[in-house]
């Protein structure tokens, strides 16, 4: 029986990632398994026990075709996608900024993430962008953290509640 | 002789004003001050939702110099009493077999917590702007490093040294199997690592190490003693001397925080979730080492409990931060609760899931059934019968063909993972506070043990994404798993783990375990 560091998946997966020959290629592939895969908000299970070593894999191709293609000044300022890294950075940082809902702060948070989390985003841009959003996100979370008793909780995050005894 | 006009001079200036011949530490750190580095601008690598001060002073005022002198003499101490005299008296054999194989929990647990908090207390070096905060924490970086290879060393001193090392040597292979892994890695790793770097020295500094290595680092010596183990005082006592200086930096943190009007919104709330946190996985699993992992008791644990954490910390150490507008968290009574049964609650399930641990167990004694139903009355009717029952289905021999697992799954009582936590739990069959809810989210079934927990995940559900052990095995047949998750021992086929530590009795192989045929199912999906 295959065991969970040797399945059918992590191989499927693995010649699929061998196929990608160019960064644009590469970021269209990450990202759309991201947004399939990744996050709390994925509806998707099938590659459960997967998905986190697979992405790992797929952001190692990415790397090393970024390595290849982008000159020095790209390599640092360039998001895979080619658009500037900063200017994208201050997209996601002016969504925060107006935002007063911790629902959305965490959602712009999240796509933040699944969109730029290197290679895609240079680190450089990325974590100071990260802290920035996490600091917002984190305060709106925490304010009147007990306001609602679970029960409006639970309609406001919008679970099925399964069994409570 | 007659001296130069020169030397004269020289020594004239000399006998008004004398050479220093030494420094006292506190002119070396009142001299420190006078740098006048400028942090106040340094913008830290990690999110925080507060703003630390930046004239914050700092208690122990401990400059490099002296810290390594002064560590330098307790590692020779520590080194010089295990290499030396621990080891010609042939200490690590006289300890008790049971308490051995507790030691192979708490040495290897506690070194990941070590491990963490060196990253932590390096993110608290970041996130401070006080030049006297950040020397706190630097001297806090370093006594982690030393306990680290504290850890490591007792670890490799019972092996090498004692008896049975199988689990001594090489326990984090284990890690993906054992259910007591994820748990541990969600207080000492998660907790002190990841989110609010403030709430992080919450959950190490004031929580953590005011809190809970009282029980854990001095109680754990008392019992080490009672059971024979001269080693762990010698080593734990040594660690502990340096706690009190993380201790000191997490009032400090909270000392620097205190003026800012971030902390009258969210510091009690970041303190309610860290001690649940850390109580939730070291309130059971504590109590369950000290008393299921010792022949000879000290103090019921729920005694140790309400002296250290109840009483010591809860009351007077969080009502001396009163003033700063901290309460004591309002989860601390529900905590008190789990004091009484939660270990007793753990060690059942633990028991059953003995294979994928990587140290043995042994059932209670009738002569340590006595001690638990005269200290915690209703224990023999709960957890008494269902031993009995367990040793005479013969759990402890590997011709029995009888896991203990089997009666939960007989009887109907499904265990559940708690998914904030990783704590495991059997709702139909405990003393504790355990409840079971379940809920699901886009297609996802989650399971909690508490509404405190429940609500930590409705608030912040992507911190809590780990998997458990019923999810990545669900369908695979357990001896498979074991071998797969490295649990057997060097000749690759004898468990690491076993169901009692009797020295004749025989080992439990992988065989055992696959002609019983069990399989692992997750109880979400019955549900």
């Amino acid at each position: 029986m295959p065991n969970i560091h040797d399945n059918p998946n992590r191989t499927e997966w693995t010649n699929k990632i061998a196929a990608l020959k160019t960064v644009a290629e590469g970021h269209a592939f990450l990202t759309n398994f991201r947004a399939q895969h990744v996050s709390v908000f994925r509806t998707d299970f099938s590659l459960e026990l997967d998905w986190l070593w697979i992405e790992n894999k797929i952001e190692e191709k990415v790397a090393l075709l970024k390595h290849a293609e982008f000159n020095d000044a790209q390599f640092l300022n360039n998001c895979t996608c080619g658009r500037n890294a900063q200017q994208v950075a201050n997209e996601a940082l002016a969504k925060m900024e107006a935002c007063t809902n911790m629902y959305e702060a965490e959602r712009i948070h999240i796509e933040f993430r699944l969109a730029c989390k290197p290679p895609i985003m240079p680190v450089n841009v990325f974590l100071d962008t990260d802290r920035q959003l996490g600091t917002k996100l984190m305060e709106l979370r925490n304010t009147d953290y007990y306001a609602l008793p679970l029960e409006e909780l639970r309609k406001v995050r919008g679970v099925r509640v399964v069994t409570l005894q | 002789m007659a001296i130069s006009t020169a030397t004269k001079a020289a020594t004239d200036a000399l006998a008004v004003n004398r050479a220093p011949v030494s420094v006292g530490a506190q002119e070396v750190h009142r001299w420190m001050q006078s740098f006048t580095w400028d942090f106040d601008k340094n913008r830290t690598k990690y999110s925080t939702k507060y703003k630390m001060a930046n004239d914050t002073k700092e208690q122990f005022k401990l400059i490099a110099k002296e810290y390594a002198r002064m560590e330098s003499v307790k590692d020779e101490r520590q080194f010089g009493s295990l290499q030396d005299v621990l080891t010609r008296v042939d200490a690590a054999n006289r300890v008790h077999p049971k308490w051995n194989e507790s030691m192979k929990v708490i040495s290897n647990f506690l070194e990941v917590g070590e491990y963490n908090a060196i990253a932590a207390t390096g993110m608290l070096w970041d996130s401070a702007t006080a030049p006297e905060q950040k020397n706190g924490y630097l001297g806090q970086v370093l006594d982690e490093i030393r306990h680290t290879n504290q850890c490591g060393y007792i670890n490799y001193y019972f092996a090498k040294q004692g008896q049975d090392a199988a689990g001594h040597n090489d326990a984090r292979r284990t890690r993906a199997i054992g259910p007591l892994w994820k748990g541990m890695k969600r207080v000492f790793s998660d907790g002190f690592i990841s989110g609010d770097a403030v709430e992080c020295s919450i959950n190490l500094q004031l929580v953590g190490e005011a809190c809970f290595t009282n029980p854990l680092i001095v109680a754990v010596t008392e019992w080490a003693s009672a059971n024979g183990d001269e080693m762990t005082p010698t080593v734990f006592l040594s660690i502990e001397t340096d706690e009190l200086r993380h201790m000191a930096n997490g009032y400090q943190t909270v000392v620097s925080i205190a003026n800012d009007e971030a902390a009258s919104k969210y510091l009690n709330t970041d303190l309610n979730n860290a001690f649940w946190t850390q109580q939730k996985y070291f309130t059971p699993v504590l109590g369950m080492m000290f008393e299921y992992g010792s022949h000879f008791k000290v103090e019921p644990w729920v005694k140790t409990w309400n002296r250290w954490v109840y009483e010591d910390w809860g009351g007077i150490w969080i009502g001396r931060l009163g003033k700063y507008g901290v309460e004591s968290p309002a989860s601390l009574r529900d905590a008190k609760k789990d004091a009484y049964w939660a270990h007793h609650d753990l060690f059942l399930i633990a028991y059953a899931l003995w294979p994928t641990g990587f140290f043995r167990l042994t059932l209670p004694t009738a002569e340590e059934a006595e001690w638990y139903e005269a200290n915690y009355p209703g224990w023999y009717d709960m957890y008494g019968k269902v031993y009995e029952e367990w040793r005479a289905r013969g759990c402890e021999d590997p011709d029995s063909g009888f896991l203990p697992l089997q009666w939960f799954i007989e009887n109907n009582h499904p265990i559940y993972i708690d998914r904030v936590s990783q704590v495991p739990f059997c709702p139909s069959y405990c003393k504790g506070a355990s409840t079971l809810r379940v809920l699901e989210f886009n297609g996802k079934k989650h399971s909690f043990s508490d509404p405190w927990g429940e609500r930590m995940w409705l608030s912040e559900p992507e911190r809590y994404e780990c998997q458990n052990i019923f999810e990545q095995y669900e369908g695979r047949e357990l001896s498979e798993v074991i071998a797969e998750g490295h649990g057997l021992r060097s000749d690759g086929k004898t468990l690491i783990s076993q169901p009692h530590t009797n020295k004749n009795g025989r080992l439990w192989t992988l065989d055992d375990i696959k002609k019983i045929g069990c399989v692992f199912s997750d109880p979400l999906k019955a549900l």
